[in-house]
């Protein structure tokens, strides 16, 4: 039966590779179809905060701005007539105003004409929703100097006159007041929870009227009671045509377009689940893009009518995150909680020497090759290639961790007065069940770590996602392994999570360095790009020297497209980047 | 009278049976503690930042029982809450991804049953003969084939080889967006009974096309079931001393086996063919999944992987319902079929 089956899958993989090899024609030469597997949560920009829906918001709506082409630090007016900087006077010389110059003969999908108001208002009814757990947090952190619009509590804790006052129309112009100098926020308008809406469609569909008397009843609303949860109205080169959630999303071309209408006229993303499905599906030429995940990119190589790009650097991070104060209470990854051979204390990851000699025993070369199949490169910090300040002295001083099983086995011998290395220890690596990366992180700390001392001991266990995100928020994980994927791209949005004490996973890591709070709210608030650059530096710097976590991958992407697919580019920055990308750009034939 | 309290009383039980079930799934949720269930909420780590809020948006720290009475509340409003996984209100996707299942249900049973009876029959009536030994072998050899792979292989060589002959999910391109049109009444959504209630036979027929596949493969897979049933009962029934007689008399054997075999037979294959018929109407996850055809046995499955509470919730009513009627429904062939049994 075994070997029955063994060579039913090599005939199904040699038949799948050699059936469609032979040159097609274009199917369907005016609809890109986009097979993939993410779902898509909401329409709502106010609301959105995963790359599946951001790509479809893109697809329908525009922003102020947009990024240039393949750039990530530059942009081009969209519904913005100018990018303002301190140089054309729409930023002033403080940081603190950016004016937006609006474009005329601009239309909604609604044939309503765009004009200030909307924008204004589309700004304010994005802080107004300010849904928990979602994107907003961007708009309030440099328009008021605060997290959201509710406390711990759930109660409001923003006047509407703030929200108000923050963003204002001034002629044909919309004005942004900022709190503080917020040097990324051209980039935060770029990105999809910028978008444009017209108020006209969302009051009609009961959506909140702009009036501060109803502000409160809009605020966090439950879950597909957003008004834009599956409509949409924006300036777009497509609108929604329709949306069958789970199933697909099919955008048909704006005609009435201020520039020149799109060269396709439909475009659909399909979520087709089964890998051989959307594989066969590509290879038929149903599908124009697919998503191929790592494990299946072999299945592509040299097909006839496959194009591939490689080595596309992404903006995601994986580290591992070491916890310095491990909750004790009924946790069984910490084995007797002492340091006593069979388990570890609660800050045994407090003494440097103990995250020392694990950086050292971690075999990134091999992890690379045999996780990421090559194709990740290594992080030497929070902040990652492709953002802005990357290009520093650390870096070109080689500032890396490497494999080094002396400098490791020193280390360790050092940690706790040396107890570490008379006595051993046992601790337990989780990962989430199912993900070979941070299954073979773990293995490869564990193998390293017990080959320097045999009373060194490590479990690497699976659990499902759900436990696994309960014990990194309980702070039940000695080390946790997870993946950081940039919101704007702007040093900012890393070394805050990686390093401020109320950081997303610092706070998890109970790391706390004051210093670093310092220099992260002088990062942010510094306008001038040299001295930006400078506090960034020695925030990398001091990521190296004090080792809270360690980076481990920076993975390359890979977009896949059939050969009669022209316009392609590459933004990392893009929702679902190395999917269909700007749809606008895309032509086939 | 008495027929129609017996069928007033059945149905009457879907009631308690509905309402255990619900406690029995809240208690095992109690089981997770608020943040598991947060998790599951999580679609993007950078919510980590707020997880609190997203315990407090979804109610999970209240205590269960105010949960259940809450869930409760809505249901007897008619709302039975969010589905996460289907981005609807749980009754709007569980209509939508009904009709997918309904329609492969629909145009699968018939074959699965109506072979599975044939092949059994065929076999028994050629008791330890090589059609008998051939049947089987070919009815147990569909049975041990997975779902998964079975459906690939289809796939490959009727997709892939002859280029797109029987492709996957429910209509091609151009049927899709026709459908999806002005020009098109949606009475049912199952793709066929609106191609034809409109009168658009190529619609009709590219839904066909696109039925043939996972229609095999789950007739190859499944009618197994029925026809080791059949054949079993079918042997038993033959040794009986009603066939002797009825030979004895003279009757034919083509009268035998139709009348007075086949017929006695068919109770047990009854039972099997309800469980199964129910079964399909649950949704069949694998054949959904390779297949691209969206239905409930798709969403229900993403719905337990990812803790999508109402929509689990639905499955289990949805689940109550449907075996309680298919007993009744069972009980009630039962009396057709064998005048003897009464039911009350």
């Amino acid at each position: 039966m075994k070997k029955w089956c063994i060579i039913g899958m090599v005939g199904m993989i040699i038949m799948s590779m050699s059936l469609f090899a032979s040159a097609q024609e274009v199917k369907n030469p005016d609809i890109f179809v986009e097979a993939t597997i993410g779902t898509i949560d909401s329409l709502d920009p106010a609301w959105a905060y995963d790359t599946a829906s951001g790509e479809a918001i893109q697809t329908a709506c525009e922003t102020l701005i947009f990024w240039n082409g393949e750039r990530t630090d530059s942009f081009v007016p969209m519904l913005s007539t100018e990018v303002p900087s301190v140089e054309n006077g729409l930023i002033s010389p403080d940081g603190l105003t950016y004016t937006f110059p609006i474009r005329k003969g601009v239309k909604f999908h609604n044939g309503e004409p765009l004009t200030p108001k909307d924008v204004e208002y589309s700004i304010e009814r994005a802080m107004v929703q300010d849904r928990d757990g979602g994107p907003v947090w961007m708009f309030y952190e440099p328009l008021l100097g605060v997290d959201g619009s509710r406390d711990a509590e759930g109660n409001i804790v923003v006047k509407f006159e703030d929200i108000d006052k923050a963003v204002e129309v001034k002629g044909d112009s919309v004005v942004f007041h900022l709190k503080n100098p917020y040097p990324p926020f051209l980039s935060i308008l770029a990105n999809t929870w910028g978008s444009v809406v017209s108020k006209k469609f969302v009051a009609e569909n009961g959506g909140w009227p702009g009036t501060e008397e109803t502000w409160k009843e809009f605020n966090n609303p439950a879950p597909g009671k957003e008004t834009l949860h599956k409509i949409a109205c924006g300036t777009a080169p497509f609108k929604l045509e329709r949306w069958d959630p789970g199933v697909e999303i099919v955008f048909l071309r704006n005609d009435d377009y201020w520039r020149e209408p799109a060269k396709l006229k439909r475009v659909i993303i399909k979520m087709v689940d089964e890998w051989t499905t959307r594989k066969l599906m590509f290879l038929a030429g149903d599908a124009d893009t697919v998503y191929v995940p790592r494990q299946y990119i072999k299945e592509l190589e040299g097909v006839e009518g496959v194009k591939v790009y490689k080595n596309l650097p992404s903006l995601t991070q994986g580290s591992a995150f070491f916890n310095f104060k491990i909750n004790p209470e009924g946790n069984p990854y910490i084995g007797s909680g002492n340091l006593d051979g069979k388990g570890i204390p609660p800050d045994f990851f407090s003494d440097k020497d103990v995250r020392l000699a694990f950086a050292y025993s971690f075999d990134f070369k091999t992890y690379i090759k045999d996780a990421w199949m090559g194709e990740a490169v290594q992080p030497s910090g929070p902040i990652i290639e492709g953002l802005p300040y990357f290009e520093m002295r650390y870096f070109l001083e080689k500032k890396f961790y490497h494999y080094d099983p002396k400098k490791a086995e020193e280390h360790f011998r050092k940690a706790w007065d040396g107890e570490i290395w008379k006595k051993g220890f046992k601790l337990t690596i989780l990962y989430n069940s199912g993900n070979v990366q941070r299954e073979t992180a773990a293995s490869i700390f564990r193998d390293n770590i017990e080959a320097l001392n045999p009373k060194f001991k490590i479990e690497v266990r699976p659990v499902e996602w759900a436990n696994y995100i309960r014990d990194i928020v309980t702070g039940r994980l000695t080390l946790f392994i997870i993946g950081w994927l940039a919101d704007y791209p702007d040093p900012h949005n890393f070394v805050y999570p990686y390093m401020h004490s109320r950081g997303t996973y610092s706070q998890w890591q109970h790391y706390r360095n004051p210093i670093v709070d310092g220099l992260i709210k002088r990062g942010i608030e510094a306008v001038d790009p040299t001295i930006r650059r400078r506090y960034y530096e020695q925030l990398q710097m001091i990521y190296y020297i004090d080792v809270p976590g360690i980076g481990l991958h920076q993975p390359l992407a890979r977009h896949y497209e059939r050969d009669w697919v022209k316009g392609w580019y590459y933004n990392p920055i893009l929702p679902n980047a190395g999917l269909g990308g700007y749809f606008y750009s895309l032509s086939k034939g | 009278m008495k027929m129609r309290n017996y069928i007033i009383r059945r149905v009457l039980l879907v009631i308690p049976v509905l309402f255990g079930v619900s406690i029995i799934v809240f208690v095992i949720l109690s089981l997770f503690s608020p943040e598991q269930r947060a998790a599951t909420f999580i679609t993007d780590v950078k919510q980590l930042r707020d997880i609190q809020g997203v315990i407090k948006m979804h109610h999970l720290d209240a205590p269960l029982y105010v949960q259940y009475f809450s869930w409760i509340k809505e249901v007897l409003q008619g709302n039975l809450g969010w589905s996460r996984t289907a981005s609807r209100p749980v009754l709007e996707a569980f209509f939508y991804f009904l009709s997918n299942t309904v329609e492969l249900g629909l145009f699968s049973a018939p074959f699965i049953i109506l072979i599975g009876i044939y092949l059994g029959s065929t076999a028994a009536v050629h008791q330890d003969k090589s059609i008998d030994h051939i049947t089987r072998a070919v009815a147990i050899i569909g049975w041990s084939l997975p779902t998964f792979w079975f459906g690939l292989v289809l796939l490959m060589i009727f997709y892939g080889y002859f280029k797109g002959l029987f492709p996957p999910e429910s209509l091609g391109l151009s049927s899709n967006l026709y459908v999806n049109s002005e020009n098109f009444m949606r009475f049912t959504r199952i793709n066929t009974i609106d191609a034809l209630l409109n009168r658009e036979w190529w619609i009709f027929i590219d839904a066909l096309r696109h039925l043939i596949l996972p229609v095999i493969t789950l007739t190859v897979v499944q009618c197994a079931l029925v026809m080791r049933i059949m054949r079993s009962s079918m042997l038993e029934a033959l040794g009986r001393g009603y066939v002797t007689t009825a030979r004895a008399k003279g009757a034919s054997e083509k009268t035998v086996i139709k009348k007075h075999v086949r017929r006695n037979a068919m109770i047990p294959v009854i039972t099997v063919s309800g469980y199964l018929f129910a079964g399909l109407m649950n949704g069949v996850v694998i054949t959904e999944t390779i297949f691209n055809r969206k239905g409930l046995g798709w969403w229900w499955w993403r719905s337990a992987v990812q803790l999508d509470i109402p929509s689990i919730l639905a499955a289990v009513l949805f689940n109550g319902v449907l075996f309680v009627l298919t007993n009744l429904i069972v009980d009630l062939l039962y009396a057709y079929i064998d005048p003897r049994i009464r039911l009350g």
